[in-house]
């Protein structure tokens, strides 16, 4: 027997992620938040310190949009929600001034060539789709 | 006490302290007298020196400060909110300065975060009629009464009938609902500040009568918003909708397998144990109690015994489509004819039957027009008389 299991789903990106959302769309920026107690940055940005609990709600900073690539692997699989067609590589990429790395697609370089601690800078999209797609992948510098 | 835009001139003086920013100031050292005329005025001094702070009441006209203001009371509330120009007030001699100008220009706003109108639960109670909306009324009668605590709090009722609303200075004792809280708490809720659940979990809104109408009630409203309070920007938030889908593919095997093609014909089949002679709906490949392979297949019902009736009232999304399912909806416990008596079989009723059915009835199944060997094809049970 085969189906489809349809997950009808509402996602709020929550004031937080808007804030950062907005600023990859409208400004081309990558925001974070800084715990001034722990000295630590955020990205993408969150609403509690996970150390020591401070509210970083209104502790934005602005980080570069250029960093190294921290962790990488290959995705060699196809469907539907995945953005890009494999063979894609899928890094984990900690911005300058940063403390935390995030996840983000890297493209213009050939998968066996990756190497962690590389530097890689933003792209940012044409057409933006409200998502962090609106940062479409980091190249290498 | 005299208000002018929603606010009176002591509250401006009283929220000073909190509203100090002390870092501003580090290398300031001045006094402001400010000297208020007209209905709520008054004299104060305020002492601001190297990050410190004193404000105090005067006895009468203030004069050997760094700078002295003389205003009006309506005036100078009116400018310190920003809904009167400074400019215009200082040109047409509503406000007049003595000493240095310079002092209240270039310092007082380092010194302060802006004085933002405070809302009083009175405020918010007293103003339900003009809010109220007569065309989301339709057909409510209620008495909501309200026992606030706390400055600026007080007992009202409010009554909700025939599409009118009128407010009453007491609490009456026939309220569908009386909420009693702190004022600052109601004011709070009113705001979106406090969320309602929160409050009435951690105490801090007792309810007595019909906690329905009381979450109810705040749909018959227009926001409460304070007169003078400045518009504050909306953020944009980001949402997104999304129907994921998710791809399955389920391979029954032979022993389900025998099943489905069953319904495809209206025919239930039961795995019959060798060993203890159970039979097993479904169908199962092992007899769990014996632990032998169970090969024999026996046709059993159609028609079955109810043995437990389970009556759902959650509406929850069916899985597939993502709509939410009518309630209520049963999980109908039954052994099909021919079936041994431990072998309880689950479906549904049909939503009709569900005030009829007892345990010992006999239920008969209703199958779908097209049969195409998937579960669908049995739509549910229903009475059989």
């Amino acid at each position: 027997m085969t189906g489809k299991m349809a997950l009808p789903n509402h996602y709020f990106a929550g004031r937080l992620g808007s804030k950062f959302i907005i600023a990859l769309r409208d400004e081309n920026k990558i925001l974070g938040v800084k715990c001034e107690k722990c000295d630590k940055v955020f990205v993408p940005p969150r609403e509690y310190c996970e150390r020591c609990m401070s509210k970083l709600d209104e502790c934005w900073v602005e980080l570069s949009n250029e960093g190294v690539i921290t962790n990488y692997t290959v995705v060699n699989y196809n469907d539907k929600h995945l953005p890009r067609r494999a063979p894609y590589i899928l890094a984990l990429i900690k911005v300058d001034g940063a403390d935390t790395p995030f996840p983000h697609i890297v493209e213009g370089i050939d998968a066996e060539d990756v190497k962690t601690g590389m530097k890689v800078k933003a792209v940012f999209a044409e057409e933006t789709t409200n998502t962090i797609r609106d940062l479409d992948h980091f190249e290498p510098v | 006490m005299a208000e002018y835009f929603g606010t009176a001139v002591e509250d401006i003086f009283n929220t000073m302290e909190e509203r100090f920013l002390s870092e501003g100031t580090l290398d300031v050292d001045v006094t402001i007298g400010y000297n208020i005329s007209g209905e709520g005025g008054g004299n104060w001094k305020v002492t601001i020196k190297e990050g410190t702070l004193k404000v105090e009441d005067a006895d009468g006209e203030v004069t050997d400060c760094t700078a002295v203001l003389n205003a009006n009371a309506e005036t100078f509330v009116g400018v310190t909110l920003g809904k009167l120009d400074a400019g215009e007030a200082f040109s047409s001699g509503n406000i007049k300065v003595d000493g240095d100008l310079t002092v209240l220009v270039a310092i007082l706003p380092k010194a302060f975060k802006p004085f933002k109108p405070v809302i009083k639960a009175s405020a918010i109670v007293e103003s339900v009629e003009e809010r109220f909306l007569p065309e989301k009324a339709e057909g409510v009668d209620i008495k909501i009464g309200y026992d606030l605590s706390g400055d600026g709090g007080g007992q009202w009722t409010v009554v909700v009938k025939d599409q009118t609303c009128t407010l009453k200075e007491v609490l009456d004792d026939d309220c569908t609902v009386i909420m009693r809280m702190e004022a600052q708490v109601f004011v709070d809720l009113n705001q979106g500040k406090l969320d309602g659940g929160t409050a009435f979990s951690s105490g801090q809104v007792k309810v007595d009568g019909d906690i329905g109408v009381a979450g109810q009630s705040a749909s018959l409203f227009e926001k409460y918003v304070a007169e003078g309070a400045a518009e504050e920007e909306g953020e944009e938030l980001i949402s997104l909708k999304c129907v994921p889908s998710i791809n399955q593919r389920y391979a029954t095997g032979p022993t389900m397998g025998k099943w489905f093609d069953g319904l495809k014909e209206k025919k239930f089949f039961a795995s019959k144990c060798p060993q203890c002679g159970r039979t097993l709906v479904p169908p199962r490949e092992i007899c769990a109690q014996c632990r032998v392979r169970c090969n024999e297949f026996v046709e059993v019902g159609p028609d079955a015994t109810v043995t437990l009736i389970d009556v759902v009232y959650y509406a929850s999304p069916d899985p597939l489509t993502g709509k939410i399912r009518e309630t209520p909806y049963t999980a109908l416990f039954m052994v099909l004819d021919g079936v041994s008596r431990d072998e309880s079989f689950a479906h549904d009723l049909n939503p009709k039957d569900i005030d009829r059915i007892k345990p010992g009835m006999k239920v008969r199944p209703v199958w779908a027009e097209k049969r195409m060997g998937t579960y669908r094809d049995l739509l549910y049970f229903e009475i059989a008389d």
